[in-house]
């Protein structure tokens, strides 16, 4: 089973992704800001990270640039999810070192099918 | 109302429903990082309910919007004691004194030259369980404790906690997690339960009475290596979290730790330490300089 | 070996502390000096002059520090004049994503003094910026939270912008907010989200 780290302040979000993501079959856990997400990404082996950018704490930019310094998981894919929609905040995503990025808010399938290829499960 | 329902017995009109307390989960996770599980339930709608009827509600409604809208944060705290463990014993979460002699300490020590001194603190020290433990640790398991001069501090807001902290004498309860010859070594029975932790150790803790989030206060504290700040600051609001976090940074060492209470985490106070995970646990650390 | 500290080490600490320690005009000038934690000292005891304010303001917008920062917000926050206020407000713009949600974080804190400027920025043309408006309404005790919240569901276009009223509402909303509610779910009945947030808001406000 794949595990998926939905990382956004928001509860209504992180219980949507979870929902979508529950429903084909990944194991998720959550974390509401990037200081809580780097704790669980140390703690635990996760597939796929899911993570919005504004967020207290740590936003989302530096926990991704946290993660890709820290040796034992730099290679875990991450997808960004936010509101911002601008090309430098895509360009911005892509140099530290994020896979993809989508706009909030998601629809299921076209979130599900980005999941499900950076994890490795076949897309049916 | 509530006093004739208590008459009654054991009849608990208030019911928390699935979604009164998925709203509470969340309020409370984001509060203090801590989540309960379904497997929760009960034990959670129990101190609820105690709660509710303490605070003089008679609904989970009004009471949610009580304590949401509370501008003292009083019954948050209340909240928070109703749902942690507050109780100081000796070595209590021991697996943070081994990361200290096993992990911590070498680390501190690699950097530091011969005849410096190695600074720890313990804040809240209470009624002084706390910074004795470490003594005793370091004594009992530190292979190095004669290579280094160890100054260990013990700090707390409440004066009676550190006369009693001074005095050191401890009911069977607090000990009780010692190994035997540990106690024999370091305590004497005092014939009524109590305890006597020995002279040598009460004289080689240093007590302070502080307030940690003065930094006037604060001021004087430099130069820690080893700072343990547990189950403090889960009960502070979210600006004197921070103010506390900032003065305690002040006072480490760059490259020092620091260890929080097993259910709190920096994740809820800030993001100015570094995290670092060793095998017996998490803990934060002040970042060392970088060159300028 | 265990050592206690003696009473003259207590007094050396003291002496060096005044050594740094200087005027207002002295404070200014270290709070720009290279080393950061000079910053944070300066930062730090700048909390006590009112007239500090704009300099702290000026220093945190180039500052890149984040222990600085911290200490450069907390200081703002312990002066909380207009000055203050509005620079952190300022923050809000910045295209540092630390900073930006620090000054959200920081606004939170100070709920009285924010409220005149949170109907402004709810209005505000950028949809982030009203966004960060309603994460700073959380912490709001404010009588007008929930009418506010009702307001930007039936006003604002922007489908983020009401994703986020839905969530707050999710826990403070009452019913006075369900008929807004349920026009949101008309307005975007094409959002998945929507519908799932507005859904989850109606459950919690029906109890």
């Amino acid at each position: 089973m794949k595990r998926v780290l939905v990382v956004d302040d928001a509860a209504t979000v992180r219980a949507y992704h979870r929902k979508i993501l529950e429903n084909a079959g990944f194991e998720v856990e959550e974390a509401l800001n990037g200081v809580e997400a780097f704790e669980k990404a140390l703690l635990n082996d996760f597939d796929l990270y899911i993570v919005d950018i504004n967020m207290p704490k740590l936003d989302g930019y530096s926990f991704v640039r946290k993660l890709r310094e820290t040796e034992e998981i730099r290679q875990v894919p991450v997808i960004m999810v936010t509101t911002e929609a601008e090309e430098k905040d895509m360009d911005k995503a892509f140099e530290i070192g994020a896979n993809f990025y989508l706009v909030k808010p998601v629809k299921p399938d076209e979130f599900l099918k980005y999941c499900k290829l950076l994890t490795g499960v076949s897309y049916e | 109302m509530i006093k004739q329902n208590y008459a009654l017995g054991n009849k608990c009109d208030i019911t928390i429903t699935d979604d009164d307390f998925e709203k509470f989960r969340e309020f409370f996770y984001r509060k203090t990082g801590i989540m309960f599980d379904q497997s929760k339930r009960y034990f959670v709608d129990r101190r609820l309910v105690e709660r509710i009827k303490a605070t003089g509600h008679d609904s989970f409604k009004s009471y949610f919007i009580f304590v949401r809208f509370d501008t003292s944060g009083k019954e948050l705290q209340n909240l928070i004691n109703a749902f942690t463990v507050n109780e100081t014993y000796f070595f209590r979460e021991e697996y943070q004194f081994r990361c200290m002699v096993n992990k911590m300490l070498p680390e501190i020590v690699s950097r530091k030259k011969p005849g410096e001194i190695i600074k720890i603190w313990s804040i809240p020290c209470s009624t002084g369980e706390e910074p004795y433990s470490i003594a005793i640790y370091l004594l009992e398991y530190w292979k190095d404790i004669d290579k280094w001069d160890v100054e260990i501090v013990g700090s707390d807001i409440d004066t009676n906690a550190l006369e009693k902290a001074k005095r050191g004498i401890y009911s069977e309860r607090s000990v009780q997690n010692l190994p035997k010859h540990i106690l024999q070594k370091y305590f004497t029975y005092l014939g009524n339960g109590d305890y006597q932790i020995c002279e040598d150790l009460r004289n080689s803790i240093e007590f302070t009475r502080i307030n940690i989030v003065d930094p006037k206060e604060t001021k004087r504290y430099r130069g820690f290596d080893i700072v343990f700040c547990r189950n403090l600051l889960i009960y502070f609001d979210d600006l004197s979290r921070k103010l506390a976090a900032e003065n305690i940074y002040d006072a480490m060492n760059p490259g020092g730790f620091i260890c929080l209470g097993h259910s709190e985490s920096m994740s809820r106070i800030t993001s100015i330490f570094q995290i670092r995970k060793f095998p017996e646990a998490i803990v934060y650390q002040k970042p060392l300089e970088k060159n300028e | 070996m265990l050592i206690k500290k003696e009473e003259e080490k207590v007094k050396e600490i003291k002496e060096e502390r005044r050594k740094i320690q200087r005027d207002f005009e002295g404070l200014i000038t270290q709070l720009s000096s290279k080393n950061p934690m000079e910053r944070r000292w300066a930062a730090r005891d700048l909390a006590d002059y009112k007239e500090a304010s704009k300099h702290l303001v000026k220093q945190l917008m180039k500052e890149e520090d984040i222990s600085v920062r911290e200490v450069i917000i907390s200081s703002l926050l312990r002066i909380k004049d207009e000055v203050a206020i509005k620079g952190l407000v300022e923050c809000l713009r910045s295209d540092d994503a630390h900073l930006r949600n620090s000054a959200i974080e920081a606004l939170k804190e100070i709920p009285e003094e924010v409220a005149p400027y949170i109907e402004k920025l709810l209005k505000d043309e950028e949809p982030d910026i009203r966004i960060f408006a309603i994460n700073i309404l959380e912490s709001l005790k404010h009588p007008n939270v929930i009418k506010w919240l009702i307001e930007v569901l039936e006003r604002d276009e922007n489908v983020n912008v009401c994703a986020t009223a839905l969530d707050l509402l999710a826990e403070v909303g009452t019913e006075e907010a369900i008929p807004a509610i349920e026009k949101v779910r008309e307005k975007f009945k094409d959002e998945p989200y929507i519908q799932f947030a507005s859904d989850i808001a109606l459950k919690r406000i029906k109890g």
